[in-house]
């Protein structure tokens, strides 16, 4: 049997936490190497780096173990092993596995476990991937930073001082740093994707519709989508398919989510045509470094044999007014389950009004209270009109641009965000400001198109710039080839940050 | 449109949430500010146009039969109750 060097004592820089989920899942399937083996050489890096990082809120190594001698088991009793055979995932602490605490990063939840798996989690068991753990994220999946977690902050493998994003940062944490090749997270208006583009990894946000959210813990109904956090396009691909496909437990799950041609993805850019929204572009606050890594990555993809054309989304401006009236006022009624009487924390109290509002004050954290009064407020009688029901209208408009863009391109090139990674606590005391970030992520998820964030290049001071490539309903492989054919000419993907390769101490 | 503690105290007694007095005065500039932002919607025309409560392509999973099924985590989800008697969920007093 071929082995890693010595994976057991030197787990960092190990083959195997280096490996792709593609290569890990081919060495498991072949009999190269076994899942428990993979398992362990992360579960030991992890030992190493999570603590400096703040990745996980909840790590399963006896969970995984046992999941992995069981994928090995069943190879050597000579039955054929899934998609993922043997590949570690890391999950966003809002997707539900059975008997494990999840806690969505809130202080309301603390204690709780599911009654029951998730779709995805059930998928992924299908294809035989080994769930590690659970990890960090903003407090309900509110916040762009994972400073709103109520348990600890994550930090950026690329640089300690500076937030991961959010608000799936554990995830994005977990995947840059090789404490797992893999990873779930949740993206509502682009918290999948924002972090992706922190951590220099990739982060695909399906088209509402493609992955089921059963099990997903609700935030804003109409927008969540579940996504794959992963360091290679091919294995963003292998994620995407494990878990898409509809599920007769979400009625918004579609049979149209097909699975990603694996194959097709290497036909590269030519014949393909991306559209740049221009006026986006031009809008205050872009970066240099972020502008100038979308000029270079626009004109690789012209000279690869793509066509460029300029379209015109007019009413994108509007996303960040439109997703801030939408996403609490759904927010502020899915959270109304949060009472304090069947699950999860409860104060003491004298009658049951009080104890619904001492549980909510002390369970929930400053943005979530905020988001909640929000949406109550725009929800509330004599302001549905003017706010909540004209956000729905003009949501309506900024689909329309898309569409109409979509019609006269593939794929739409973006930036996923203004800047690269910004410091801990450097926005946290204004929320405006820090909702002013999502100016790129947000309008895809009002949209409810694909949206896909690849590393393309690096910024003066060495942290990782994404950017968005932005497709047609369940067009998935387009953007997903786009980036493959990226990936042959650009190294940015390739680049580990230091606490990924450091030998063990 | 302006926003004041009253208002601010009214929502927040709609959505169950107990505030103390300095939060309060800060979610009232907090609030403020985000709404003063989206005040901006009120420029675009929507004349004509149908909301989107929520974007669906294509079509829904069939339904399942209508058969009840089994559900054995009974125990699992009573045992997650911060005050039980029983198979039931006790609450502090309601009136």
């Amino acid at each position: 049997m071929m082995r890693p060097p010595d994976s057991t004592r030197t787990g960092a820089g190990s083959r195997w936490t280096l490996s792709t989920a593609s290569e890990i899942a081919d060495a498991v399937r072949e009999g190269k190497a076994s899942a428990e083996e993979v398992t362990r050489a992360f579960l030991a890096h992890a030992d190493r780096t999570s603590d400096r990082l703040g990745t996980w809120l909840h790590r399963m190594p006896e969970e995984a173990l046992r999941a992995a001698r069981a994928v090995d088991l069943k190879r050597t009793g000579g039955a054929r092993l899934g998609a993922l055979a043997g590949v570690p995932i890391a999950i966003k602490d809002n997707i539900a596995i059975r008997g494990i605490p999840t806690t969505c990063g809130s202080k309301i939840l603390e204690g709780y476990r599911p009654p029951y798996d998730a779709h995805v989690i059930e998928r992924l068991r299908e294809a035989d991937a080994i769930v590690v753990g659970k990890t960090n994220c903003d407090e309900f999946a509110m916040g762009s930073s994972t400073e709103n977690s109520a348990y600890h902050p994550t930090r950026n493998p690329w640089d300690p001082s500076r937030v991961p994003g959010g608000s799936s940062g554990g995830s994005a944490a977990a995947v840059a740093a090789r404490e797992a090749p893999l990873a779930l997270g949740s993206d509502t208006g682009g918290s999948v994707r924002q972090p992706a583009a922190f951590c220099g990894v990739y982060g695909l946000k399906p088209t509402y519709g493609a992955v089921s959210r059963y099990g997903l813990v609700a935030f804003a109904s109409s927008l969540d989508q579940i996504g794959p956090f992963a360091r290679t396009a091919r294995d963003t691909a292998l994620a995407y398919n494990a878990i898409a496909g509809p599920d007769a437990r979400d009625m918004t799950s579609r049979a149209e989510a097909k699975p990603v041609d694996l194959a097709a993805l290497d036909r590269g850019v030519q014949g393909l045509t991306f559209g740049v929204p221009r006026e986006l572009l031009e809008g205050d606050g872009l970066a240099p470094e972020i502008r100038s890594c979308f000029d270079a990555t626009a004109e690789a993809f012209r000279a690869h044999g793509a066509r460029l054309v300029d379209v015109s989304l007019p009413n994108a401006k509007y996303s960040i007014a439109t997703y801030y009236l939408i996403a609490p006022a759904e927010a502020s009624s899915n959270l109304a389950r949060y009472d304090g009487v069947r699950f999860g924390l409860r104060a003491p109290a004298k009658d049951l009004r009080e104890m619904y509002e001492k549980t909510r004050r002390q369970g929930f954290g400053r943005e979530v209270r905020r988001r909640i009064l929000l949406g109550t407020y725009a929800l509330s009688a004599g302001y549905y009109d003017a706010y909540y029901l004209r956000a729905q209208k003009v949501r309506t408009l900024i689909r329309a641009d898309f569409m109409k863009a979509l019609g006269a391109a593939d794929a739409l090139l973006l930036p996923v965000t203004p800047t690269t990674a910004f410091g801990i606590g450097e926005k946290v005391e204004d929320p405006l400001a820090m909702y002013l970030n999502d100016i790129f992520s947000i309008p895809a998820s009002l949209a409810g198109v694909p949206a896909l964030s690849f590393p393309a290049g690096f910024g003066p001071t060495g942290l990782p710039i994404g950017l968005q490539l932005v497709g047609r309903p369940f067009a998935e492989e387009t953007l997903l080839r786009a980036a493959r054919a990226h990936e042959g000419w650009n190294d940015a993907s390739k680049k580990a940050p230091p606490i990924a390769t450091e030998a063990a101490a | 449109m302006p926003i004041d503690a009253g208002t601010v105290e009214k929502i927040a007694a709609l959505a169950r949430l107990e505030l103390d007095p300095a939060e309060r005065e800060r979610l009232v500039r907090e609030l403020q500010a985000i709404l003063s932002y989206v005040e901006q919607l009120q420029a675009v025309d929507v004349t004509g146009i149908e909301p989107t409560s929520q974007v669906t392509e294509g079509d829904p999973p069939p339904l399942r039969a209508d058969v009840a099924g089994p559900c054995d985590v009974r125990d699992e989800v009573l045992a997650q109750a911060p005050d039980r008697d029983g198979d039931y969920f006790r609450v502090p007093k309601v009136v």
